[in-house]
């Protein structure tokens, strides 16, 4: 037992360590970094709101510790989710939500709008990231996907699934195209198809295989549905086609369920 | 008469000069084909031109519908810079995970997070571990009924969602306030040890404190459970996890 209690009170103590002593060093040596960013061109934003409310973490439970008038000018430093972090002209830094500033004015005069995750961005996206849960011929799958939008319809798709199963385990690298068919409709229906590497751990059924990595193809439907600001629910049904190196191919059948966001 | 023709005589060479005089000064005004055309030519031509394009003007307004007086004020072209986006975060982290009948053992691994929203958070883990002595092994010193051998490494992955609750800040001093979060997650994986992979399912939950906007150091405990029929029945087991870490924010 007492490796076990060693190492508990080991790993206790470097944690202590850490959050006590580590957590302010690291604050202090971490403020040039913070301004260093001075030297970076920044967006310039003027309050068009009668106030902007300024909080001290990119949040709506952190708490408002400056207010900031119409006609103040910004400097929005980066972006956390959907808050920004600013610093006004009197060099006074907090985080205002983006929505706050949706219809500030640029110097120019004109307005400044902010990509929101939204209904809007559901249709039209650049990028895609998902997990997902399903089963692939009796096994468990889990599955991670991410996409590029070509376009509002049609997404270039990367994914890395592993199934685990009791008769066979093993891992799937493919890339494939998805069209959207109504990319505006909340519930969409899509088709997609690709190929990749399919590999093969361990087959009950088949203790020696030799070959264990073989190229697959697939080709499925499914439909995708908008829940609220970036998030989306995802299934799909594929049919797999292995085309192994002994005298059959296999056909796999592949269902799963997920959660994705896009951004 | 002789007094006439004098006069006549006298007068005629005064004649013939005026008369001359007359003549050539008409001179200019002709037009002399072998002498300073061009010019001549060019003088008269430009202001028929000005002339046509005048009329042409005049058309075209008679033609338009009467214009809106439009202001001739330049707008100012502003570059407008990027703003620089950190929703990823990515660090090591060093803990224990106890895996059943294995004892509990130091682990250690890397987590990736991408944050979502100020509330949800998706996050990937990879970890290792070396097991433990069963307990067998542990009365029965050099016998290896598993057949284990070297194969004692546990590597492990999850592919979790969070939420974050309870934001708020920490206090250290007078001076230094660093903002913190509790966090819940859960999600699946794979756990591979003793030559097989295993789906796995984990939930836990932890708290984060950024030392910096770009910094963060967290603590959290999980569940990762999993089927095992090493031991010939197949069963649940529950492995708790307990680490802590450090990421950056880009």
């Amino acid at each position: 037992m007492r490796p076990i209690v060693e190492t508990i009170g080991r790993a206790a103590c470097t944690l202590a360590a850490v959050f006590c002593v580590a957590g302010p060093v690291l604050a202090v040596a971490a403020d040039p970094a913070g301004s260093a960013r001075d030297n970076e061109k920044l967006l310039q934003l003027f309050v068009a709101a009668p106030y902007l409310d300024l909080r001290t973490g990119p949040g709506r439970g952190y708490p408002v510790t400056q207010v900031i008038a119409r006609g103040e000018s910004l400097d929005v430093i980066f972006r956390r989710t959907d808050y920004l972090k600013v610093r006004t002209t009197r060099g006074i830094e907090g985080w205002a939500a983006a929505r706050d500033l949706q219809g500030a004015l640029l110097a120019d005069g004109s307005k400044f709008t902010l990509e929101l995750g939204d209904r809007s961005g559901y249709q039209t996206h650049g990028w895609e990231l998902g997990a997902f849960a399903g089963d692939f011929d009796g096994a468990n799958l889990v599955s991670f996907y991410g996409a590029r939008s070509v376009n509002d319809n049609l997404k270039v798709e990367l994914s890395a699934s592993q199934y685990l199963g009791e008769q066979r385990s093993g891992y799937m690298v493919e890339a494939g195209v998805t069209h959207v068919f109504a990319p505006e409709w909340r519930f969409s229906p899509f088709v997609t198809f690709g190929g990749g590497l399919f590999r093969v751990d361990k087959d009950a059924q088949r203790p020696n295989l030799v070959d264990r990595t073989d190229q697959s193809a697939y080709a499925g439907l499914g439909a995708r549905f908008y829940l609220t600001r970036r998030f989306f629910l995802r299934g799909e049904y594929k049919e797999r086609i292995v085309f192994t190196s002994r005298n059959d191919n296999e056909e796999l059948k592949e269902w799963k369920v997920g959660l994705a966001f896009f951004f | 008469m002789e007094s006439r023709s004098r006069v006549l005589l006298l007068t005629r060479p005064l004649a013939v000069a005026a008369v001359a005089l007359v003549g050539l000064s008409g001179c200019a005004s002709l037009k002399w084909p072998w002498w300073g055309r061009g010019e001549t030519e060019a003088a008269e031509a430009a202001p028929t031109v000005v002339q046509s394009a005048e009329q042409a003007e005049a058309a075209e307004a008679a033609a338009a519908p009467p214009r809106v007086i439009e202001p001739e004020v330049e707008r100012r072209t502003i570059k407008r810079n990027k703003i620089d986006t950190e929703n990823f975060e990515v660090g090591p982290w060093y803990g224990v995970l106890s895996v059943e009948d294995f004892g509990t053992n130091p682990a250690y691994g890397i987590k990736a997070a991408y944050h979502i929203t100020e509330d949800f958070f998706f996050e990937g883990n990879l970890g290792r571990t070396t097991l433990g002595k069963t307990s067998f092994e542990l009365l029965n010193p050099g016998s290896d009924p598993l057949n284990l051998g070297d194969e004692r490494r546990l590597t492990y992955y999850s592919l979790s969602f969070g939420y974050n609750f309870l934001p708020g800040e920490v206090f250290i001093g007078r001076n230094l306030a660093m903002n913190s979060a509790f966090y819940v997650l859960g999600g699946i994986g794979s756990v591979e040890f003793a030559g097989d992979n295993k789906f796995s399912v984990n939930f836990g939950a932890g708290y984060r404190v950024l030392p910096a906007d770009w910094l963060t150091l967290h603590i959290d405990v999980q569940d990762r459970l999993f089927e095992s029929d090493i031991f010939g029945t197949n069963k649940l087991t529950n492995n708790l996890e307990a680490r802590i870490g450090v990421t950056a924010f880009f």
